[in-house]
């Protein structure tokens, strides 16, 4: 701990955290404002958040998975040729051939089905807590939009191994598409890059997962983390304090009244 | 609040009081002993859960291999040929109702009745047994949608017949 403390008192450290000396929440609350990373974050939260029961931190859980599909996600960039000649190759070398390789594409897998997941059970938690009530409902807004990324990313994401697994699955998903009305023929078109599944599928699928989604998500997100910090000391309503409820108040002052 | 004595605070001056609102609406600020700070409370645990997150990952990826098939063949279509299964509920529709209804009417309601939530509920409670509507409508979807995936993703065979999936196994993932 001495060292510790030498190192929290050295010059680096300090000019790195700009912490002042740490005596008040006032204090604390200007050293969280001053650090990049904790500035995502409110500086106080209400008591009752802290509990497993509140969200089950499965905005977190998102949240990680999805930094997990990225740093996985640009390992396999390095080893990956969107095309059909190459496609399933790269994947077979990935899993075979190349360092870790099995092990970062199961990775990649994985989160991403158990992000659907989590992104999932995140909105129904926030359903059943009713915290898309005012004056957090448009960041529920932000979160569908969140929720529609996830499954587009992970839907493009789907194509790319170019298995008999993946070309079906996009083929009954583009499917879909054709019966929207009127433009159902165009939106497949500009899907698919031509009348089936093909090369340029495979690129326009390629581009959108690695750049345009991504970029999309962190962007989106953004948002939505930052309102939610807005958020975090706005009083909504508190409905655990065991208190009578607001009707019977009322009725128990007219009867005093009387 | 016009009405009120200024609060004085030690060792600042009131430079005066301004009736009215505050700029940023009408909220109610939470009291001072409701609340802890965010560091250490709340990042600790988030940090145990991100890692707890990690680990699950790690356990399944290093025991259980992504699926990889034989390459893609145009001219040889499986049989079932299966959605995501993310996309199994709408595949399974798909099978009952015209794909007008299936494909673009219910997912299209499904995304437009989510966005739209917060401002068809508008019940300002929290309390649960002030939300029966809202928390029995949605649950209702909710595991209505649960049961059409699990169906849509293990419950179908060949030509999208029933199939028991202890007996064959068709789900993808």
């Amino acid at each position: 701990m001495k060292y510790l403390d030498r190192i929290k008192r050295s010059a680096a450290y300090r000019s790195i955290f700009r912490l002042p000396d740490v005596a008040t929440d006032r204090d604390r609350a200007a050293s969280h404002w001053s650090s990049f990373l904790l500035h995502l974050y409110p500086v106080k939260v209400r008591r009752r958040e802290l509990r497993f029961g509140y969200s089950a931190f499965l905005g977190v859980a998102s949240l990680v998975l999805f930094a997990s599909l990225v740093v996985s996600g640009i390992y396999l960039m390095f080893f990956y040729v969107p095309s059909p000649s190459t496609a399933y190759g790269n994947i077979q070398t990935i899993q075979t051939n190349i360092a870790f390789g099995q092990y970062i594409r199961n990775t990649h897998r994985w989160a991403a089905h158990l992000m659907v997941l989590a992104v999932a059970a995140h909105m129904a938690k926030v359903f059943y807590r009713g915290a898309y009530k005012p004056p957090k409902e448009f960041n529920w807004v932000v979160g569908v939009v969140l929720l529609v990324l996830t499954l587009l990313l992970s839907f493009t994401g789907y194509l790319l191994p170019w298995d008999q697994l993946a070309y079906w699955a996009v083929t009954v998903g583009t499917s879909m598409a054709s019966y929207v009305p009127l433009a159902g023929e165009t939106t497949k078109d500009i899907l698919l890059g031509g009348p089936t599944v093909g090369s340029s599928t495979l690129v326009r699928f390629y581009v959108l997962h690695v750049a345009v989604l991504p970029v999309a998500t962190v962007a989106v997100l953004t948002i939505h983390m930052w309102r939610w910090r807005k958020d975090a000391m706005l009083t909504v309503d508190e409905p655990e304090i065991a208190e009578p409820a607001e009707d019977e108040l009322v009725l128990a002052t007219a009867e005093g009244d009387e | 609040m016009a009405n009120q004595e200024p609060r004085v605070i030690d060792n600042q001056r009131v430079l005066g009081v301004v009736p009215g609102k505050p700029a940023a609406g009408d909220r109610k600020e939470l009291q001072e002993q409701d609340t802890v700070m965010v560091w250490p409370h709340l990042l600790v645990r988030h940090a145990v859960a991100a890692l707890f997150v990690l680990l699950v990952v790690m356990l399944i990826a290093l025991f259980f291999d992504a699926p990889l098939r034989e390459i893609a063949n145009p001219t040889n279509t499986p049989n079932p040929e299966k959605a995501p299964w993310y996309f199994a509920a709408l595949q399974e529709l798909l099978a009952h109702f015209h794909p007008l209804i299936a494909g673009v009417l219910v997912p299209g309601a499904i995304i437009g009745g989510l966005v739209a939530l917060p401002y068809i509920d508008r019940n300002p409670s929290l309390l649960p047994q002030a939300r029966r509507i809202a928390r029995v409508t949605f649950t209702v979807f909710m595991v209505a949608w649960i049961l059409l995936t699990l169906v849509g993703f293990a419950f179908r065979g060949p030509n999208w017949s029933w199939v028991w999936p202890w007996e064959e196994w068709h789900g993808e993932l």
